[in-house]
């Protein structure tokens, strides 16, 4: 059949139009060889434009279809489509893209529309030489991994799970909940955070369709859409899960201690422990870096005490292989450590301390029973909260980290309720409080008479200038609605500190396949259409683990991801890119390069045969293996070396 | 920087080299929190970008303000955004003078004299600086500092006579390259 081409030029209303000379690249198409009509339209991508396609396949016989507009990021799938409808194999269409390649890196008309035709010109010439390509399908394996049991995690798991397919969810502390249930209050409406965390904890911990895994880690992932195998380590608990029946004999008679992890260090729990009360499982772990048994080789105190004989010094780490046809990563943020802001003093100055120390000291379960104390144990009768430490800041994160003035006016108003008479300060640059029911919060915490002082603070010293500085923490800063350098003497610093990327988010990204933004969190396929979706199909990200956000914003993006998810278990399977690589099997000469380039893994060696093959389901077209085939066996249909060089052609006439 | 905007005192600023980042700047206060001397200036450092964004050139240019850094470069350390306050203090500085505004300090004396000293000895001669600088400003206040001087000479800290180095001219046409290029 003689290639007959239809080339659309789009206007894109002035984004293309505005500098593109759009009629004169219509017209020019027209006089290329094998062009049968060249249109201009100004939305090729509404219905109408859809519908100019379609009746020209219809009236002139058209068999091969160029639109010139967009990058194929966005609209290559609706002009795929077009095609499909008019019964025309989808492959046989080319996008040339004039806008983001284009009008919008060009300033001059005239070498826009010149760079326009070469587009143009190129996908003209590359489409004469398409093929038709059949996609291929692929079950979707119904189970599912959630990595991280923070809120995220426990959110997406119960929507899915509820839905009665199952969940693996992977958690590598001894306990889900993460850091909200590190919390005290909720902003903006004060709910206790481990009061409306841990009913959805307990139903994670007894759903029929979860199964949870805590102390683990994802050690391996292999496969793709639909069809991932994964390889947790189960790390030794040294206690029997089947057995133990969490009573807490073991804790209570275990005579070493170490710093608690969930008291931030503020507390001490014993080496064998669970994190806190409400831990899910409640089955403790042994810290072996802390356990006297480890250390010296006697003690054993909790394996005399347990009566289930539930303890297991011998127990080794377990490995776990599972089969899931989605993965969702929620596996969260670390609080930016302000060490090296030594102009805050904090690690060297007393009672300076971070949020999440502020969380814990205010919590009536922790170490404090909700005292807000000194170091000294007496009261603070004026707290300091410094925002954007860490955040809005070059030298650390650029980003703002959004919950920071929440929870830091979610302190104000704590300090007010513990110790009505205290003075607070909140030393802001500007109040970011967009959010349901948060600037009603920042006017409540007005009127609570908290003092707002806009200026980021130079300097936290106890170096007293005057007698009313001395024995106090003193705040130099710049009062900048007056223009008046300031020192105000507290007793208390809070360092509003902000959220950053798990420390290990690079090898996590590895591990899964998954891109990281400039800030170092996990990158969205898109950042406003696809907010929960990776560039690898079948891994969805939700919570902090892809930017800083507060709890309802988490929530919903957990709940989306798992509604991606059941949206491709409901449906069973998946159309996967039919433009993969092939081995010509003549020319192959078995020496097994491309099988180790591979990034997925998709080509195998065919023993008998001596000649590497490719799995279709596994392969992503990335086209390594072609360039690096030393014998030229290897062809990527779609990317053909006849297709690229008609492009390349195209391009420098 | 925008295109096509007009000519003003914020564009000429930020012309300045190492005075670049100063449209980046989100009046936070910080300079002016870690500011040693910004007690006393009549405009806090933030306040003085702020100014000159606000394109108040005579108020900026005739202040006090911007002859009170002392260069400690608390304020550039601290920066979220780079903008190097104190770089653009002294740039301020170069432009007052360059524009016939009479500082009210003697900082200018003092710099002079120094620069005055490297031109000729390709370093700082201590002595001859301070002589200099004390002849052009009020040599009755040098007597104050005679105990000092003493101490100093008896010490070996602050010889009499300058102390050359090897490859003066280099340096001489370096300063002549720099003080072409606009600042002193």
């Amino acid at each position: 059949m003689e290639p007959k081409i239809g080339v659309y030029v789009c206007h894109c209303g002035s984004n293309i139009a505005g500098t593109v000379d759009v009629e004169q690249v219509a017209e020019y198409a027209r006089s290329l060889p094998s062009v049968t009509v060249a249109r201009d339209y100004k939305f090729m991508c509404s219905d109408p434009g859809q519908d100019l396609i379609k009746n020209d396949i219809r009236e002139f016989g058209i068999n091969r279809v160029v639109v010139a507009s967009c990058s194929p990021q966005m609209h290559e799938p609706t002009f795929r489509h077009v095609l499909q409808e008019s019964g025309l194999n989808p492959y046989f269409f080319e996008m040339a893209n004039i806008r983001e390649h284009c009008s919008w890196v060009t300033e001059d008309r005239e070498k826009a529309t010149e760079k326009a035709k070469a587009l143009v010109s190129a996908a003209v010439r590359r489409v004469y030489y398409h093929q038709a390509l059949e996609a291929n399908e692929v079950p979707i394996n119904p189970n599912t991994l959630i990595v991280g049991g923070g809120i995220a995690g426990i959110q997406a798991a119960l929507e899915i799970a509820d839905s009665e397919h199952k969940v693996y969810l992977v958690e590598r502390d001894p306990s889900i909940g993460g850091h909200m249930i590190q919390l005290d209050k909720t902003f903006p409406t004060l709910d206790c955070s481990a009061c409306i965390l841990t009913p959805k904890m307990s139903l994670v911990g007894a759903h029929p369709y979860i199964e949870l895994m805590t102390y683990s880690e994802v050690e391996e992932v292999s496969g793709f859409i639909g069809n991932f195998k994964v390889k947790i380590r189960k790390k030794a608990r040294y206690v029997d899960e089947d057995k133990c029946n969490g009573c807490g004999v073991c804790q209570e008679k275990c005579p070493w201690t170490a710093d608690s992890e969930f008291d931030v260090g503020l507390a001490k729990r014993k080496a064998i422990y669970t994190p806190f009360a409400q831990a899910v499982p409640n089955i403790p772990v042994i810290d072996k870096e802390h356990c006297a048994y480890f250390l010296k080789g006697k003690c054993r105190a909790c394996e005399k005490f347990c009566e289930r004989d539930a303890i297991n010094f011998e127990q080794v780490d377990q490995f776990v292989e599972i089969e899931v046809g989605n993965i969702i990563l929620t596996t969260g943020y670390k609080l930016f450590d302000p060490t090296p802001l030594t102009q805050y003093g904090y690690g060297r100055l007393d009672n300076v301390i971070t949020s999440l120390e502020f969380e814990r000291l205010v919590n009536a379960a922790g170490p404090t029973n909700g005292e807000i104390s000194l170091k000294d144990g007496t009261e603070p009768k004026s707290v300091a909260i410094i925002h954007c430490v860490g955040s809005r800041d070059e030298n650390y994160h650029e980003y703002c980290s959004r919950v920071c003035c929440m929870y830091s006016m979610k302190f104000a108003h704590l300090v007010s309720e513990h110790i009505p008479e205290a003075t607070v300060y909140e030393f802001y640059i500007d109040i970011r409080s967009a959010g349901k029911g948060f600037e009603e919060f920042y006017n409540r915490v007005l009127r609570e008479g908290t003092t707002f002082f806009r200026g980021r603070p130079g300097e936290v010293t106890n170096v007293a200038e005057t007698p009313e500085e001395k024995g106090k923490l003193v705040v130099q800063f710049e009062d900048t609605l007056v223009g008046r350098q300031r020192r105000i003497p507290v007793d208390m610093v809070i360092l509003s500190c902000g959220l950053e990327p798990q420390q290990d988010a690079e090898e996590v990204a590895r591990l899964f396949s998954v891109s990281r933004s400039a800030d170092g969190f996990f990158l969205e396929k898109h950042p406003k259409l696809d907010p929960v979706a990776t560039m690898t199909d079948g891994i969805f990200v939700a919570g902090c683990c892809q930017s800083p956000k507060d709890i309802p914003d988490t929530v919903a993006q957990a709940s989306a991801a798992a509604a991606r998810v059941l949206a491709l278990i409901s449906k069973g399977k998946v159309e996967i890119e039919a433009a993969t690589a092939v081995i010509d099997e003549e020319k192959c000469s078995g020496c097994r390069i491309c099988n180790l380039l591979c990034p997925y893994s998709a080509i195998s060696f065919v023993e008998d045969k001596k000649v590497s093959r490719v799995n279709e389901a596994l392969c992503k077209g990335c086209g390594t293996c072609v360039a690096a085939c030393p014998s030229s066996a290897i062809t990527q249909k779609h990317f053909t070396a006849e297709q690229i060089m008609a492009e390349l052609e195209g391009i420098l006439v | 920087m925008r295109k096509n905007s007009p000519h003003t005192f914020l564009e000429e600023v930020a012309s300045i080299p190492g005075s670049n980042k100063i449209n980046e700047c989100i009046q936070c206060g910080v300079c002016s929190g870690s500011c040693a001397t910004a007690a006393y200036w009549e405009h806090s450092p933030r306040k003085i970008i702020a100014m000159v964004r606000a394109d108040m050139r005579d108020d900026v240019l005739s202040s006090n303000s911007i002859w009170f850094c002392v260069s400690c470069y608390l304020c550039t350390a601290h920066c979220p955004r780079d903008i190097r306050p104190a770089n653009i203090m002294h740039a301020l500085e170069s432009l007052a003078l360059k524009e016939g505004y009479k500082p009210p300090t003697r900082s200018p004396a003092m710099y002079q004299s120094l620069v005055d000293s490297i031109k000729r000895n390709g370093r700082v001669h201590e002595f001859g600086f301070m002589f200099k600088y004390y002849l052009k400003t009020n040599p009755l206040a040098a007597i104050k500092m005679l105990p000092l001087a003493i101490d100093l000479l008896t010490h070996g800290r602050m010889p009499l006579m300058p102390k050359k180095v090897k490859g003066k001219d280099e340096i001489k046409a370096i300063l002549a390259k720099v003080t072409a290029g606009g600042s002193q």
